[in-house]
C-alpha cells in the first residue's frame, strides 16, 4: 500500500502543530507502509525525512505560509498549491490520497477524481474553532464541507471534533472515525517532576479567541483575590497579544503576571515544569496538543470542557471556558494544596502517556483498510 | 489464592454445615461542593439534598425490602449499623430505622458494634478510637436496647494491636478479611483465637464476592447464581463455618431487584436446610466451634480493594495531605468526626484502574480531585473555628 499525503507544512520551517502532526504521525506510517509526503516549496527542509518527501513550486514567494496565520499572501499559496495539483499526470503508484484540513481539500478531491483513488481526509480544525464561534467564513466551511462529503473517510481528531463534522456540516457519522493525536517523544521520555510550590500558573499557546487567553485573564484576576501572590505567565503569540496586555494591565496587581511571547519547545518543556498548573480555557479546541505536553510535563493541568481531548482524560480538571469562578477555584486549589499538585500531576503523566503516534499510525492504517 | 476456598469438587466428607453472614449498614454524610472563597463565608458543609435523597433511595430498595425478607424467611444474620447511617435515617428515611429495629427484635440477628463515624480512627488515635465506639455502643443500648459483644472495625481494618485494643474495651468476637496471605496457612472457614485472646472470623472473599460483585455479571462462567448451586458450593468446602461479609447494600442497590437478587436470597434458607447447613449469628458460631489456632495479623489489613490494606485511603499524596489537615484539625467536635469518616478519603482515591471504578461508583463527586478540593477547603474553614 502506497499513501499520498498532501500536506501543507514540515518541521523545521514554523511552530505549526499540522507540520508536527505530518511529521510524527507519518514518520510512524512509514514503518508500516510506503508514504510520499507533498509540501508547497515554501520554508527550509531537513535533508532527510522518514518517507518520501515530494514538493511542489508555486511560482510566487510566501512571507509568512504557516498554517495558523492567514494572510493574503497564505491565500495566494493556497490557490495556487492545489492547482498545481490539476497538473499532476502521476501519483507515483499511490492507491489511497490522505489531505489534511480545508487549505489541501480541492487538491485531494482532484486526485481522488482524476485517478480513481479513494480520498481520506483528517479534520483537525473546522472554521467553526478556528473562529471560536465568530464571524466564520463561509467559503472556507463550503471546501470543508465539499472535501470532507467526497472523502471515502473523514478521520477526527476527537469526538467533540466528530460532533461538528456531523453537525455543523452535515456529514454521514458512519463515514467519521476519531483517531486521537499522539505526544511528541521529547514529551514521551521526560522524567517525573517535583511538586514544590513555584506560585506560577501557565497559559501557554497561540493567543487568539480560540484559546480563550481573556477567560484565563478574568480567572487570574480572581484567583489573586484568594491568593494574592500568584504569579501568572501567558506564553506564545498571536493576534489577540496587545489586547490580552491591555486586559492584564487593567485586571491584575503590576508584577503578578508576564508575557513571555513566542517560545520555543525547550523553553516550553521548562515553562511547564516550573508552573504550578497549566490553563487551556479554549473556547472551541479540536484536539490541544499543549493539554498532552502540559501533562506529560507532570504538570497538573485544568482545560475547557470544550477541549476535545479531555474527553478521553480523567486526569485533569475540567470547566465550562466561560466559568471563570470554578476555573479559578481549581487554579487556587492546586497552587495551594500541594496533595492536589502532586497526584493530578503524576497521574496525569502516566495517562499522557498513553498518547502514542505509533497507536494513532496502527488506526490510521485500519482507516486506510476500509476504503 | 484457591486453597481454603470454595472447593470445586464432589463428595467432601467434612463440608461446611454452617454459615455466618454479616452485613455493614453505613451511609456517610456526603460533603457538598464548597469553594474556597467560602471559606470564613459559610459552614454549610454537608449536601443535605443528596444525603435525603439516597437515603430514601436506599431505603426503598434495600433496606425495607431485604429487612421484611430477612424476617419473613428467618434469615439469621449478624448486622453493624454505623452512627452516621442511623442519624441520617431518622432524619430522612425513619421507616428504615423501624425496619432494622424489627429485624433486631425477631431473635435473628446480632447487632455488631463499630465506630459511630465509620472512622479511621483505629489507625491514629486509640483514645479517638475508644471514644467512637463508646458513642457507637451508646447509641445501639438507647436505640435497639442491644448490648454488642462482636466488633467490625471500618471496611475491615484489621491488626493485632486494633485488636488488643477491641478486647480490652470488652469484646468477644472480632472480624477480619481473609487476606491472601492470611488464608495462605489458615482457612477463612473455621474460628480462631486473634492474639489479644478475641474469637476472630476471616471473611471468605471467594463465596461472598460471588454473591455482592459477581451475582449479576453475565461475564462470570457461573452466571446465573443460584441458591442451589451456592448451597451446594458451601456443603462441598471443608471447614466448619463460611464467613459471609458484605455492604448491607448489597440487597436491592448495589445488586438490584431486576437482577434477581432477592429471589435468591428467599431460596436460600430452603437449600441450605436440606443439605443441614445452619445459619448462624457470630455468638453462635463462637459457642458451636473451637477455636482453630491463633492468628497474627503485625500489618494492618482490609477488606477494600485489590491491596486489601489502606491505600483505598491513604493511597495517594491527595489522601494523605487530607488526612493530615483532618488530624492537625483536631476539634472534636461533631462536624470534624463527620470529616473523619472514611468514605470522604475514599472518594480521593486514584487507586488501580480495576479499583477506579468502585471507587467512581460510590463517589458523589465523580472525581477524586473535586472530592480533594471539598474537603480541603471545609477543613480550612473549620480550622479557623
Amino acid at each position: 500500500m502506497k499513501v499520498a499525503v498532501i500536506g501543507w507544512e514540515l518541521p523545521p520551517a514554523f511552530s505549526g502543530g499540522l507540520g508536527i502532526h505530518t511529521f510524527n504521525l507519518f514518520g510512524e506510517m512509514s514503518k508500516l507502509i510506503d508514504i510520499d509526503v507533498y509540501i508547497p516549496r515554501i520554508g527550509p527542509l531537513y535533508d532527510h525525512y522518514p518517507f518520501n518527501v515530494r514538493t511542489v513550486e508555486l511560482g510566487v514567494g510566501v512571507r509568512n505560509g504557516a498554517y495558523e496565520s492567514l494572510t493574503y499572501d497564505f491565500y495566494e499559496a493556497i490557490n495556487r498549491y492545489n492547482r498545481a495539483f490539476e497538473e499532476t499526470n502521476t501519483v507515483n503508484g499511490a492507491s489511497i490520497v490522505h489531505c489534511h484540513d480545508w487549505i489541501t481539500f480541492q487538491a485531494g478531491i482532484e486526485l481522488k477524481e482524476r485517478f480513481n483513488i479513494p480520498l481520506v481526509v483528517t479534520v483537525h480544525s473546522t472554521e467553526t474553532d478556528r473562529s471560536g464561534g465568530f464571524y466564520p467564513q463561509k467559503w472556507i466551511m463550503d471546501i470543508e464541507r465539499e472535501g470532507m462529503k467526497e472523502a471515502d473517510r473523514v478521520i477526527a481528531v476527537s469526538h467533540y471534533t466528530k460532533k461538528i463534522i456531523i453537525d455543523t456540516y452535515g456529514i454521514r457519522p458512519d463515514k467519521i472515525s476519531v483517531i486521537h493525536n499522539g505526544v511528541g517523544k521529547h514529551f514521551l521520555e521526560l522524567p517525573s517532576r517535583d511538586y514544590y510550590p513555584t506560585g506560577k500558573v501557565l497559559y501557554f499557546g497561540r493567543i487568539t479567541t480560540q484559546k480563550g487567553p481573556a477567560f484565563f485573564i478574568e480567572s487570574a484576576s480572581k484567583v489573586i483575590d484568594l491568593l494574592p501572590k500568584v504569579k501568572f505567565v501567558i506564553a506564545g503569540t498571536g493576534e489577540l497579544l496587545n489586547r490580552m496586555k491591555e486586559a492584564a494591565k487593567s485586571a491584575l496587581p503590576r508584577g503578578s503576571y508576564e508575557f513571555t511571547g513566542f517560545i520555543d519547545l525547550n523553553k516550553a518543556i521548562t515553562l511547564y515544569r516550573n508552573s504550578d498548573v497549566f490553563v487551556l480555557p479554549a473556547v472551541s479546541e479540536p484536539f490541544g496538543i499543549t493539554v498532552l505536553e502540559a501533562m506529560s510535563s507532570g504538570t497538573p493541568t485544568i482545560i475547557s470542557r470544550t477541549t476535545g481531548v479531555g474527553e478521553s482524560l480523567k486526569n485533569v480538571l475540567k470547566a465550562e471556558f466561560w466559568d471563570t469562578d470554578l476555573i479559578a477555584e481549581y487554579i487556587a486549589g492546586t497552587v495551594r494544596y500541594g496533595g492536589l499538585r502532586a497526584t493530578l500531576g503524576s497521574n496525569g503523566m502516566s495517562e499522557a502517556k498513553q498518547f502514542t503516534w505509533k497507536r494513532a499510525a496502527e488506526e490510521t492504517l485500519k482507516v486506510y483498510r476500509m476504503v | 489464592m484457591e486453597k481454603g476456598c470454595r472447593g470445586d469438587f464432589e463428595g467432601v466428607q467434612n463440608g461446611m454445615k454452617a454459615i455466618v453472614l454479616f452485613f455493614e449498614v453505613h451511609q456517610p454524610r456526603r460533603l457538598r461542593v464548597y469553594r474556597m472563597k467560602e471559606i470564613g463565608h459559610s459552614r454549610n458543609y454537608f449536601w443535605d439534598e443528596r444525603n435525603s435523597e439516597i437515603l430514601q433511595r436506599i431505603s426503598r430498595r434495600c433496606y425495607v425490602p431485604t429487612l421484611a425478607t430477612f424476617i419473613e424467611n428467618e434469615i439469621k444474620a449478624s448486622v453493624s449499623v454505623s452512627g452516621t447511617f442511623m442519624e441520617q435515617a431518622q432524619e430522612y428515611a425513619p421507616e428504615s430505622i423501624d425496619s432494622f429495629k424489627s429485624y433486631f427484635r425477631s431473635g435473628l440477628s446480632e447487632v455488631v458494634a463499630e465506630t459511630y463515624y465509620h472512622s479511621l480512627a483505629s489507625v491514629w488515635n486509640e483514645q479517638e478510637f475508644i471514644e467512637q465506639v463508646e458513642q457507637q455502643v451508646n447509641t445501639l443500648k438507647k436505640e435497639f436496647g442491644v448490648e454488642p459483644k462482636s466488633f467490625r472495625n471500618t471496611e475491615l481494618i484489621y491488626s493485632d494491636d486494633i485488636a488488643g485494643i477491641v478486647r480490652s474495651m470488652g469484646f468477644k468476637r472480632m472480624l477480619a478479611e481473609g487476606t491472601d496471605s492470611i488464608i495462605k496457612g489458615n482457612s477463612p472457614n473455621h474460628v480462631y483465637n486473634s492474639t489479644s485472646g478475641t474469637a476472630l472470623f476471616l471473611r471468605n472473599y471467594r463465596l461472598s464476592d460471588d454473591i455482592s460483585f459477581r451475582f449479576s455479571n453475565w461475564n462470570w462462567s457461573e452466571y446465573p447464581l443460584t441458591a442451589d448451586k451456592y448451597a451446594k458450593w458451601i456443603n462441598d468446602t471443608p471447614g466448619d463455618v463460611a464467613n459471609l461479609f458484605m455492604d448491607f447494600e448489597t440487597f436491592g442497590e448495589h445488586q438490584v431487584a431486576e437482577t434477581g437478587i432477592f429471589e435468591f436470597i428467599r431460596a436460600l434458607p430452603h437449600e441450605f436446610k436440606r443439605r443441614g447447613i445452619d445459619m448462624l449469628t457470630l455468638e453462635e458460631a463462637d459457642k458451636r466451634f473451637e477455636r482453630r489456632s491463633t492468628v497474627s495479623v503485625p500489618e494492618i489489613t482490609s477488606w477494600a480493594d485489590t491491596r486489601r490494606d489502606l491505600s483505598p485511603w491513604l493511597g495517594n499524596d491527595m489522601q494523605r495531605e487530607a488526612f493530615n489537615e483532618l488530624i492537625k484539625t483536631d476539634k472534636k467536635n461533631q462536624i470534624w468526626r463527620n470529616l473523619q469518616t472514611s468514605d470522604h478519603l475514599y472518594y480521593m482515591s486514584t487507586g488501580t484502574s480495576q479499583d477506579i471504578t468502585v471507587h467512581e461508583y460510590f463517589n458523589p463527586f465523580k472525581s477524586p480531585y473535586y472530592a480533594f478540593l471539598s474537603f480541603m477547603n471545609v477543613l480550612q474553614d473549620l480550622m479557623r473555628q
